[in-house]
């Protein structure tokens, strides 16, 4: 197994089939990536794949480090005599991203191509063309001739993600455009965070649970329930965030710009993050001359969500990556927040401090 | 060259309407050789010709439009975002998050732009967002793309291509440039003793942006005996009445019209029964949608035959067509310019 990283880790991950419920293709891949750089590797019952770092001797306070394997996809709910799919979204994506955009369809052994169609321009009426085309009268055409076919290959209830290009563009390279960034860019962090640090893991003062949770997209999320088998004391969630650092938005509306780092979130719309653990964040970015920022504005929820409230609860802090247009076939990331983020997460975990950490 | 490997390369070049002609020099390096001329006119009609070894040929036009539909670049703002009116009619539901390739002084990939829906309101509108309310983000400085791109320079959408079931490709352009490569692949190994004619195969220009732009005054300076007008032709798909739409995979379409050449037409579908190639009529009373319109109007008269590829995913990227129906199509040119008995029909 060829070990990556960078960029092309980042590529790999994202061409990965993964929709929420079906990330078997994500997890094998990662399992081998990071096979040995962990004491303990192990799929628990939801389905998270977690990888323990223990330190030296003694009990220690744990850390649980997470992504989500999931992407927002689709599943098929009918197939019609002339062989056209016609489809539900899984996770949330607008239906005005969906139309003319290249599908693959199946689950995690059997795999086939498709695009998403809907009637022509031709023959749409003029109202048709103003409005937004619902899922409803979308179908997925495979080039099958009828029902039968289809049944070869697919099923009521086959899952779909986006066909999309990995793509490295602008300037020199730097914008990765893909689908699933949201959020095999948090997997490839947390893939090159363990191999970084897995050589010194016996000097930390804390012990690392690494989790690569299932079913984000949906919010019924499986890191609810690695939380309550790890119980933590920590948690940081690597995600990516919506941005729109981009033309004609007010810079009260962008939430944070690609390019100057990681996004540290104050509060979501589901969580209100522990502060501490935030200042901690923003002094090791400060200290360390590592980019970071603060997301200005309160939108979006992750795995935080479930993780801070479990058991006692956990200080949690999530740090994200900015991207630009997700939850469609064309995210965009930036590969300088992604190093920004890496150096970040490893300066964190270099200088952990629990009196800075549990200061009230 | 495999047909699907010419349709490929031909849909893969540059040739938003207007911007043809900058597809010239590699359409020349690619099939240049199997052709006895290749020009370009005034209005960026490029003609492929193959000369038979009659004395006083008669003369045969095929017309395939090489024109795509695309975008031109209308601003250029700060961090690099880039504004776009679009060429031909496309259809705003396909836009936001596509892959395009801006051609600048070199090609530029960038995406055009979206909302994500964490960052949508409930009270947003239902309405579908203009182009113009639309950008492409290149991921470059302002001042850098300036250098590069300028108000005018064409998009196009990125070209990628994808097999689905019963040899059927998706892709951009196969409007209309799956017809001109199956016409190519027909025309460029036919030896000469067998042409019936001399044959003008057109790569007409325009066709999407100004109905009919190009094939005029093209037709006008070769003033063919008697001419093939193929375009593509709209697929059965769901939720369209079938009196609409031409069936996909059984072959290729032949118009039933009053403004083309009836016994043209006739001896057409003899020609398709003879040789077996499939084919279905379909009823186009006053316009065929196609150049034909135009044509059959040219200098005396153009006797004209209309013909069609059925393609599914009209104006997208992912266009979606039959190889077997792209195989029909080659197999019907091949013999319509060989046809002695339609020459003899034509020529006075």
């Amino acid at each position: 197994m060829i070990k990556y990283n960078g960029a092309e880790l980042l590529e790999r991950l994202c061409l990965l089939f993964g929709p929420s419920g079906c990330e078997d293709n994500v997890r094998d891949f990662i399992a081998e990536q990071i096979c040995d750089v962990c004491d303990k590797l192990y799929t628990d019952r939801a389905g998270n794949l977690i990888a323990v770092m223990e330190s030296g001797a003694g009990e220690k306070e744990r850390l649980m480090i997470s992504a989500h394997t999931d992407e927002v996809g689709f599943m098929v709910n009918e197939i019609t005599d002339d062989g056209y799919l016609k489809f539900d979204t899984l996770g949330g994506i607008d239906p005005r991203v969906l139309c003319g955009k290249k599908v693959t369809l199946g689950d995690e052994c059997k795999k086939i191509s498709g695009v998403i169609s809907s009637k022509a321009i031709h023959h749409k009426k003029k109202e048709e063309r103003l409005n937004i085309t619902p899922v409803e009268s979308m179908y997925i055409d495979i080039g099958a001739k009828g029902r039968d076919e289809v049944l070869k290959y697919l099923d009521i209830g086959s899952y779909g993600t986006f066909d999309s290009e990995f793509v490295r563009f602008g300037k020199d390279g730097k914008k990765l455009k893909c689908k699933a960034l949201d959020d095999r860019l948090g997997c490839a962090l947390m893939i090159e965070v363990m191999r970084d640090i897995y050589p010194e893991k016996d000097r930390l003062p804390i012990d690392l649970y690494f989790c690569f949770t299932v079913r984000e997209e949906l919010g019924i999320s499986g890191a609810q329930v690695a939380a309550q088998t790890i119980a933590p004391d920590y948690s940081i969630v690597l995600e990516t965030t919506a941005v729109a650092d981009v033309a004609g938005v007010r810079e009260s509306e962008r939430v944070a710009t690609q390019g100057e780092g990681g996004v540290i979130s104050l509060i979501d719309r589901s969580t209100i993050y522990d502060r501490a653990f935030v200042d901690f964040a923003l002094q090791t970015a400060e200290k360390n001359g590592i980019k970071t920022q603060i997301k200005k504005y309160l939108s979006g929820a992750n795995d935080a969500s479930h993780i801070h409230k479990s058991g006692k609860g956990v200080r949690t802090l999530a740090l994200s990556a900015p991207t630009r247009y997700l939850h469609s076939a064309a995210c965009v990331a930036d590969i300088d927040d992604y190093s920004s983020m890496l150096s970040h997460i490893l300066a964190m975990l270099r200088c952990w401090d629990d009196k800075t950490l549990t200061r009230r | 060259m495999e047909l699907k490997e010419l349709i490929i390369s031909l849909c893969s070049m540059l040739s938003v309407s207007g911007y043809e002609y900058r597809s010239f020099e590699r359409l020349r390096s690619l099939v240049g050789d199997s052709f006895d001329e290749i020009e370009q006119d005034g209005v960026g009609n490029i003609l492929l010709i193959r000369r038979c070894e009659k004395q006083s040929p008669a003369k045969v036009l095929i017309d395939t439009h090489f024109d795509e539909i695309g975008m031109i670049v209308t601003g250029i703002s700060e961090g690099g975002f880039v504004s776009v009116a679009p060429i031909g009619g496309i259809d705003s539901a396909i836009l936001p998050s596509s892959d395009v390739t801006i051609y600048g002084k070199r090609d530029i990939r960038g995406v055009l732009s979206s909302v994500p829906p964490h960052l949508r309101r409930d009270s947003d509108s239902k309405k579908l967002s203009e182009i113009s309310e639309l950008f492409i983000d290149t991921g470059y400085p302002k001042e850098e793309l300036l250098e590069l791109i300028s108000i005018g320079t064409p998009v196009g959408f990125a070209p990628v291509y994808t097999e689905l079931l019963n040899r059927s490709i998706c892709g951009k352009s196969f409007d209309n440039k799956a017809c001109t490569a199956a016409a190519i692949f027909a025309l460029s190994d036919i030896p000469k003793s067998e042409l019936a004619a001399d044959v003008y195969l057109l790569l007409s220009a325009h066709e999407e942006s100004v109905r009919t732009g190009g094939v005029a005054p093209a037709a006008f300076g070769i003033d063919p005996d008697y001419a093939m007008v193929i375009d593509v032709n709209l697929a059965a798909v769901p939720d369209v009445p079938k009196s609409e739409t031409v069936e996909y995979g059984k072959g290729i379409s032949i118009s039933v019209s009053a403004i083309t050449d009836r016994r043209l037409t006739k001896m057409t579908e003899e020609l398709c029964r003879d040789n077996e190639i499939g084919f279905y009529r379909v009823a186009a009373p006053s316009s065929t949608g196609t150049n034909a319109a135009a044509l059959c109007l040219v200098g005396r008269g153009v006797p004209t035959v209309d013909v069609g590829l059925p393609l599914k995913s009209m104006h997208t990227y992912n266009e979606t067509i039959s190889l077997d129906d792209a195989e029909a199509l080659s197999a019907l040119v091949r013999h319509f310019v060989c046809s002695e008995k339609i020459k003899e029909a034509f020529v006075v």
